[in-house]
């Protein structure tokens, strides 16, 4: 049961991390972003190669994976989303949803459909507690380093003047634009951000499980309970939501983890759509 | 707003082709479907003309939600899988006929409906259409791991009739549902509903009833989804989880209405016919369907934002069937 429960929380933070990308783009371009899921397994197709290729641990590889990942979803949303958005948020959602398929065939036809995992030497070691319990190697170091990401991602957003406008924007468009902040630079940076963290959830996904070219929905749809969980747009929501999910993921196992999460979703969208921490 | 609208109604001139001419027309295309169906004899025909039909049915009741309604629903297959585990039950485990099989899917998928509005109706937009999709994964994890229905092993349906009897059903099928659709939308509850669509406050404070305009649909759509699903995994015989509850079903629905034109009345028939002759040759080339379809479709959205039929009926200015129910004006 404690053990259970050490599980559910060590494994929160790697759902936090998937929710973190999700809900900024939630909540600061007002987009429902169905691509995000393979966004992540793209991220985690990039470590898991790039380790093996350069044959280094894949934690190192974010050094390249979070800029790549930040440049392409700068490129993304400056030129292409931006223009549907002028549309309408309907046309928006569905050309995400395009992207999603396009992205999941393409990344078939590219790594095959073959299982992939991200492996390394203390996969399977652990750390002895008092009482018979112990905490997963793996699982702390991936917790450490989707906190030690969500931290810097909201001091960024609090200190810097680029944080600070993105926020604005979040606010009030009208007024941001007034006050000569890009509106379409904003949304281009944090689209960028929301791939950052999907280099970095995609990391902690190919250590964690196995992935597969088409596992992207299934991600999609978690990141998108943490975020319903936590309330569109909040990052401390993320945290709460992602700690909620690796709860149930953990107390469903590994037969029922996947059903847990979505009834814990589905009725969360009953009793409170807005979110634990909306504004 | 309903000024203007007039207004530039009067300038353009809108021809509605409706009536006598487009039932005449509209019989002219079903007999010709039925003789060349009918009269095929190598099966490939039928099989194409059948897929068509089904996926007809299905993409016009995801455009009365998504296109009339304002419920986009991401979870269609919900239905089509139920409907389609319904028949290979009634079928293999329990041995009726493939008529019991079928019609107990299309009540099994409209009660289901009637559940799911129960948690559904609460929900707006993307919250909405996001949560037909978890419902949907939901039960395909839980049909994966029933052993009832085989797990993720999938189960056969037994008992498949003449191909040119699942032809016959599935052209029924389709003309019912498109000519419930006409006449659902042309009564007082569809200007109700169309109203909804653009403005659920406005639309709920002059009188409509929001909720039941709303259920009669998602209720409908459910049942012909349903019974689409039903027949179309008749035909198939097999039917696994993955493929059943897939979200590929979504992605055939919105890829046809979007090219078709959301909220037209005949968008989706032109999209269906379109999207059975690139699936048909795609085919050819696999693993590239969907990023072919998916191109398509996000450069549809960005250079023809009415899909084929919305575009011409804008250009020459007409209109097919039912008249203004324009989705963005």
């Amino acid at each position: 049961m404690i053990q259970t429960i050490i599980n559910g929380i060590m494994l929160g933070g790697i759902f936090a991390i998937l929710g973190v990308g999700m809900t900024i783009i939630f909540g600061i371009v007002k987009l429902t972003n169905l691509a995000h899921g393979e966004f992540v397994i793209i991220g985690a197709y990039a470590s898991t190669l790039l380790a093996n290729a350069l044959g280094v641990d894949p934690i190192l590889t974010l050094i390249i994976t979070i800029p790549l990942m930040f440049v392409i979803g700068v490129v993304l949303q400056s030129v292409l989303i931006n223009r549907v958005m002028l549309q309408g948020s309907e046309p928006a959602l569905l050309v995400t949803f395009g992207l999603s398929i396009i992205l999941q065939d393409a990344m078939l036809l590219l790594f095959s459909a073959d299982a992939k995992k991200a492996n390394v030497p203390y996969n399977s070691s652990t750390i002895p507690l008092p009482g018979g319990l112990y905490i997963p190697v793996l699982d702390l170091i991936l917790l450490v380093i989707s906190l030690v990401t969500i931290l810097v991602l909201t001091l960024f957003l609090r200190r810097t003047y680029m944080g600070r406008a993105i926020r604005a924007t979040s606010d009030d468009i009208v007024a941001a634009s007034l006050m000569g902040v890009s509106i379409k630079k904003s949304y281009a940076i944090a689209m960028g951000i929301a791939m950052a963290t999907a280099a970095v959830a995609g990391l902690c996904v190919g250590m964690r499980w196995t992935f597969y070219s088409s596992s992207g929905s299934s991600y999609l749809l978690r990141a998108f309970g943490v975020v319903v969980i936590g309330g569109m747009g909040s990052i401390p929501g993320a945290l709460v939501g992602g700690l909620v999910f690796g709860l149930a993921q953990a107390f469903g196992g590994a037969n029922y983890g996947l059903l847990a999460s979505y009834i814990v979703l589905i009725i969360m969208l009953i009793v409170r759509p807005q979110g634990l921490f909306s504004k | 707003m309903k000024k203007a609208e007039n207004l530039s109604t009067r300038q353009h001139r809108i021809r509605v082709l409706g009536g006598l001419p487009m039932l005449i027309i509209g019989i002219v295309i079903v007999a010709v479907l039925a003789v060349l169906g009918l009269t095929d004899g190598s099966g490939n025909t039928q099989r194409i003309l059948i897929k068509m039909c089904l996926y007809c049915t299905m993409a016009c009741m995801w455009n009365l939600l998504s296109g009339f309604t304002g419920m986009t629903s991401l979870g269609q297959q919900s239905f089509i899988g139920v409907a389609g585990y319904s028949m290979a039950i009634m079928t293999a485990t329990y041995g009726m006929s493939y008529v019991v099989g079928w019609i107990v899917g299309g009540a099994i998928g409209a009660v289901l409906a009637l559940i799911l509005s129960l948690i559904l109706f609460r929900m707006r937009g993307m919250y909405f259409a996001i949560a037909t999709w978890v419902i949907a994964e939901a039960l395909k994890t839980w049909f994966n791991s029933w052993e009832f229905v085989n797990m993720g092993g999938g189960m056969f349906v037994r008992g498949r009739p003449d191909q040119t009897i699942i032809f016959v059903l599935s052209l029924v099928l389709c003309v019912v549902a498109i000519v419930l659709i006409y006449f659902l939308l042309n009564s007082k509850l569809g200007l109700g509903l169309t109203a909804m669509r653009d403005d659920a406050d406005a639309a709920s404070s002059v009188g409509v009833n929001i909720f039941r305009s709303k259920l009669i649909c998602f209720v409908i759509a459910g049942l012909f989804c349903a019974l689409a699903g039903g027949m179309y995994y008749l035909n198939n015989v097999s039917v696994y989880p993955t493929n059943a509850f897939g979200i590929s079903w979504t992605v055939s629905l919105v890829f046809i209405v979007i090219i078709g034109g959301v909220g037209t009345m005949a968008g989706p028939i032109v999209g269906t016919v379109v999207y059975i002759a690139l699936d048909e040759v795609l085919a050819n080339f696999p693993g590239w369907s969907n990023i072919i379809l998916g191109l398509i479709a996000i450069l549809i959205i960005l250079f023809l934002p009415d899909g084929i039929l919305g575009t011409l009926q804008k250009k020459l200015h007409f209109e097919i069937l039912s008249q203004r129910r324009f989705s963005k004006e």
